[in-house]
């Protein structure tokens, strides 16, 4: 019955996108979402219906070095299955070898996401993000920028893909072209979804130290007698796990960007030039060190923390809140980023036991979803 | 030397384009029209891979490599003081209203094709005058890049991170972390997920071109980069002191380098009051 409800509720949006574009959804094999009753399903473009061959040939894609424009790289070397699709690097490192200024995120969950990576609110579709990994110089990634007709005739001159992309496009007369590419690692990134933890079997299924950390993530007393001392659920509540999320029946724009203390270089909250956050969109000195407060699924496995990289691991994060910022006492980027002027005011600070950190990052430890990790349906193809 | 007899090609091409304009076909009652563009530094003529001194404040020298830019609403001034829009023909350089200018063919995210024109018809008439916008209209600007036609399915003049297309490029060098490049688009842009993509930008960046008197048949728009980089410090090893801080502007308003190129464009940099733009004039 689960599995059935969802389907009747997608079947219309299924009729009426078959309605439109050329690409059916019903092509080759109508595409059911595989989500527990307390998950909708991710927001699907009108132009991009699910189909279980676009979902296996973005696979293919998002796996393949061809990808890149000197064939070393694929989405994958970033995004490992393993890691909940992160690569355990503090900043990435792209196929030229330049180092990103940002750490890669998790892309489990990416259809949930309100705005794409760390801080950008103008990126809003899984199609249109993946055109940065692919074609961005600044900095280069996959580095096929202006390389577009090459990337072409290697996937044409494939021996799987002319007709993995007829299968998963049957309405068009050349489907191998920078649509159906982008459309078909969006499907696949869609597919990822992740939401099999033992967070999400309830507490029952929960250790005790388990439970008590659960409960002073969504607000419980702690020891000292301080209600919602910790706050955390603010930024990462919800079935995401984050306030920024996004879905099929979300009726408001819920992009969220905040400040939480790791960085203070001057009077004006400013973090290291070049990775300030939402300020490099906005100029809006009051953006400085706004960043999406990333969905905190698989967070025991997507070590280095923040987007940067910058803590190394749980308990680091979790002191790090409990002092309400991040002090840096030398060097180019001494501060103290408890007293940032842009800092969330859910960023106070608060006094936890030795027993309570350890109960919180138990708690964190059972959003690990380990079937995300090992799914075939997920791994890469061309792994020997 | 190449080069030159290129140019001097088009000239011809566009002349004669002109001359048998009242019965091109564009339709009953309207003209051909064929607008010549030129890319300069300084006295010089631009030259992929020439290397170019006295450039910007500290009078620096770049090999320049990308030098190609958008245009959109164009339009001709008639006897009456009205502007008339021109409609664009339908090439690989011309889509929907937009004409990319294309003078690099040497640059290592380029290709070896040139324009150097812009084609269309217009109502019958006398014209006296020409404006038009450099980049593309917001419309166009934030759909799905991935299908859209030539001139803009180019990929290095995509700018996906920022939610639309570079405007503008001109780079020095081959594409290492040292060369100074300018990369001109919107910036600030808000998405929206609901609606699928960008809803607005709070920085257009269009820079606004106006002629009062210019005549197609014998005048030429010269896009000049030494009036664009005028003021601007170029030394790449003096203005590049501190980590994050690409030589160069990528339009990012809080880029220091990036203000007497705006300026130079007559576009606000940071709430500036923008001045006329020095990039374009008409010859």
């Amino acid at each position: 019955m689960k599995h059935l409800s969802h389907t009747l509720i997608l079947l219309p949006l299924l009729l009426w996108a078959g309605c439109g574009d050329s690409d059916t959804a019903s092509a080759s094999g109508a595409w059911v979402w595989n989500l527990p009753d307390t998950v909708p399903p991710p927001r699907v473009p009108e132009d991009n219906p699910m189909s279980e061959a676009k979902v296996e040939l973005g696979r293919f894609l998002f796996y393949d070095t061809k990808l890149s424009g000197n064939q070393t790289q694929s989405c994958g070397t970033c995004h490992l299955q393993e890691l909940a699709f992160t690569d355990g690097l503090a900043q990435a490192e792209g196929s030229t070898g330049e180092i990103h200024p940002r750490s890669s995120m998790s892309v489990a969950n990416a259809g949930y996401a309100a705005s794409l990576t760390w801080a950008n609110p103008a990126v809003v579709r899984l199609e249109e993000q993946a055109l940065v990994p692919m074609f961005g110089e600044d900095p280069v990634e996959l580095g096929m920028a202006n390389m577009e007709e090459e990337l072409l005739r290697r996937l044409r001159e494939d021996a799987q893909y002319p007709a993995m992309f007829a299968d998963a496009f049957p309405n068009q007369a050349d489907p191998i072209n920078l649509d159906s590419i982008t459309k078909s690692i969006a499907s696949f990134q869609r597919a990822l979804t992740s939401f099999n933890s033992k967070h999400d079997r309830g507490s029952s299924a929960l250790t005790l130290s388990e439970q008590r950390g659960k409960a002073l993530f969504f607000g419980g007393t702690t020891a000292a007698g301080v209600p919602d001392a910790l706050e955390c659920f603010h930024c990462h509540g919800g079935f995401l796990l984050s306030q920024a999320v996004d879905h099929d029946g979300s009726e408001f724009n819920q992009q969220t960007f905040i400040n939480n203390g790791l960085y203070n270089l001057d009077a004006d909250g400013s973090y290291p030039e070049g990775n300030q956050g939402l300020f490099d969109i906005t100029n809006d000195p009051a953006d400085k060190g706004k960043f999406k407060p990333p969905s905190l699924r698989n967070i025991a496995v997507t070590a280095p923390y923040m987007h940067d990289g910058s803590i190394a691991t749980l308990e680091e994060v979790v002191d790090h809140y409990a002092r309400g910022g991040r002090l840096i006492e030398s060097g180019p980027n001494a501060g103290d980023g408890f007293d940032n002027p842009n800092k969330s005011s859910f960023l106070n600070g608060f006094d936890i036991t030795e027993q309570e950190k350890q109960d919180l990052i138990a708690f964190l430890r059972t959003l690990t979803d380990e079937e995300l990790l090992t799914n075939p349906a997920f791994s890469d193809p061309f792994a020997q | 030397m190449k080069k030159v007899k290129v140019f001097l090609l088009g000239l011809a091409f566009a002349g004669f384009g002109c001359d048998s304009a009242s019965t091109g076909g564009g339709g009953v009652g309207t003209q051909d029209v064929t607008i010549r563009f030129a890319a300069m530094v300084g006295e010089a003529e631009f030259v992929c891979g020439d290397t170019y001194g006295g450039l910007g404040a500290d009078d620096a020298s770049l090999v320049l490599s990308d030098f190609r830019f958008y245009v959109q609403e164009v339009e001709m001034k008639n006897a009456t003081g009205v502007w008339v829009p021109v409609e664009l023909a339908e090439n690989k350089f011309q889509t929907g209203g937009v004409a990319l200018l294309d003078f690099e063919d040497c640059a290592s995210m380029g290709n070896e094709d040139l324009n150097e024109l812009v084609t269309g018809s217009l109502l019958a008439g006398e014209y006296d005058g020409l404006r038009f916008k450099m980049g593309v209209p917001f419309e166009m600007n934030h759909v799905n890049h991935s299908t859209a036609s030539s001139p803009l399915n180019i990929t290095a003049l995509f700018w996906n991170w920022l939610g639309g297309y570079k405007f503008l490029r001109i780079d020095s060098g081959q594409f290492s972390g040292t060369d100074w490049r300018m990369h001109l688009g919107s910036t600030g842009c808000e998405g929206d997920p609901m609606v699928g993509g960008v809803t607005s930008c709070a920085n257009g960046n269009r820079v606004e071109v106006e002629f009062d008197a210019f005549d197609a048949s014998t005048g030429t728009v010269v896009a000049d980069y030494a009036a664009l980089v005028e003021g601007a410090a170029l030394d790449v090893s003096e203005s590049n002191p501190e980590e994050g801080d690409d030589p160069g502007c990528m339009a990012k308003p809080a880029d220091a380098d990036c203000a007497p190129l705006f300026e130079n464009l007559g576009l606000s940099f940071a709430g500036s009051t923008p001045g006329p733009q020095q990039f374009f004039s008409a010859e």
